[in-house]
């Protein structure tokens, strides 16, 4: 999926300058305010979250829409499991 | 209404065979992962991977993912969990590993966690006897009574060498289903992950805490002893965790440490960590960032400059300007490259 195709998010988490696990902590503590549905987006500058969030999302059974290199960050789009 | 249960889970063999084990019994679990600050695999993603150009997984979220159980990472890296790793009730491993101290200190978050979430027990992957300290059956049992979880902890792998917990004796865990290994061979648990279809673990096992590695942990109690020196008191913070396992370390002087960056992950890493410090770094060849904690002398300057420039390109050269950036004033020295192996084999700590 590309990255202007995914939705608008919900919520924006900026964790850039933190290493690993920070920014799936910060991922986790971020969409806890989420409805399900909404999207969270995370951006990160640790290269980590490119192979943890899919991982992250597969055993919390959130949707992982995809993960993009933007410049020096990452970006990663995750959709609110349902209930 | 299904038992519930807290994994802690490191993601390697046992524990996720520990987690295989519950889960296949129905139990509703959610595994936690701890954060220590000291883990070699999140170190070498940090400074980009592996000697060998691959990159670590986290094994403790690929684990949960392939067992698709819930997992949380709990953060303990603040100044509790360092405060107990200077002053541990129970000593040292053979280097700065204070294992049953620590255990102790994450079963207690495990039982906050099983509380918060209303569950029943928490259970590990440990093995009876695997190794020498933290898992004997008598320092077992230390650990679950210091952690407040007595009756309520779990150990699928070695359960049915163990007295039966409180899950077992009320039904909510079928101790039929649990297993009696013991001892380092890890032959039953590689016939076991066959037989739950555990196919991917890390190798090879264990081994993944700096504090049970031997260079570092002299860098950790050089540290200590100098800060004692200096009448600091014994202690460490957040930042000296990354800067311990980040370059090589050069004791100068009881009063300062140089800190040379191996790599260019390193010299961003040292970058970061300014603060409070002198950054050194050669001028018109390439070479390494390098900090100084503490107040070196006149002669420690110098020499800290000649060793940066050492492990710079200009090695070979009969003088290197380096740059020594402090409170906001850059000096410049220049300086013969240090020539003397052993003297800097002398000083590295």
């Amino acid at each position: 999926m590309a990255e202007a195709s995914l939705p608008t998010p919900t919520h924006t988490v900026d964790t850039s300058g933190t290493l690993c696990p920070y920014p799936i902590v910060e991922a986790a503590r971020a969409i806890r305010g989420l409805s399900p549905g909404e999207v969270l987006c995370v951006v990160a500058t640790d290269p980590g979250i490119a192979t943890d969030m899919p991982m992250w999302c597969r055993a919390t059974r959130h949707e992982h829409l995809g993960t993009f290199r933007v410049g020096a960050a990452w970006k990663s789009y995750v959709r609110k499991r349902a209930g | 209404m299904p038992a519930k249960a807290i994994g802690m889970i490191s993601g390697g063999l046992d524990s996720t065979l520990a987690l295989a084990l519950v889960k296949r019994q129905g139990i509703e679990v959610k595994a936690v992962n701890f954060y220590t600050g000291f883990c070699i695999t999140e170190t070498q993603r940090r400074k980009g991977g592996r000697a060998d150009g691959t990159v670590p997984r986290n094994e403790a979220l690929r684990a949960a993912a392939d067992l698709e159980v819930e997992i949380e990472y709990v953060d303990v890296s603040g100044s509790g969990y360092l405060d107990l790793i200077v002053n541990p009730r129970y000593g040292y491993g053979a280097n700065a590993n204070p294992c049953v101290d620590c255990r102790i200190f994450m079963m207690r978050r495990a039982r906050e966690i099983m509380e918060q979430e209303g569950a029943d027990f928490v259970f590990t992957g440990e093995v009876l006897g695997q190794r020498p300290k933290s898992q004997r059956r008598d320092t077992l049992r230390v650990i679950e009574r210091e952690s407040g979880l007595e009756g309520r902890l779990l150990r699928p792998l070695s359960a049915l060498l163990l007295e039966p917990t409180v899950p077992e004796r009320e039904g909510l865990v079928d101790r039929t289903k649990l297993l009696d290994i013991s001892g380092r061979s890890r032959q039953r648990q590689i016939e076991l992950a066959r037989e739950l279809g555990v196919s991917d673990w890390p190798q090879p096992a264990g081994g993944c805490c700096y504090l049970t590695d031997e260079a570092f942990a002299r860098k950790f109690f050089d540290l200590l002893d100098a800060r004692e020196g200096g009448g600091e008191g014994r202690h460490i913070v957040r930042e000296d965790v990354v800067l311990l396992s980040t370059g090589r370390h050069f004791r100068l002087s009881p009063r300062a440490k140089l800190i040379v960056g191996r790599s260019e992950a390193e010299n961003a890493i040292l970058e970061g960590y300014r603060g409070g410090r002198s950054r050194l770094e050669a001028q018109g060849v390439n070479g390494p960032v390098a900090l100084v904690e503490g107040a070196p002398t006149w002669e420690e300057r110098t020499l800290a400059a000649r060793i940066v420039a050492r492990y710079g390109k200009g090695r070979r050269a009969a003088r290197v300007a380096v740059t020594w950036e402090e409170d906001g004033l850059v000096e410049t020295y220049e300086v013969e490259p240090e020539a003397d192996e052993a003297r800097i084999e002398s000083l590295r700590i």
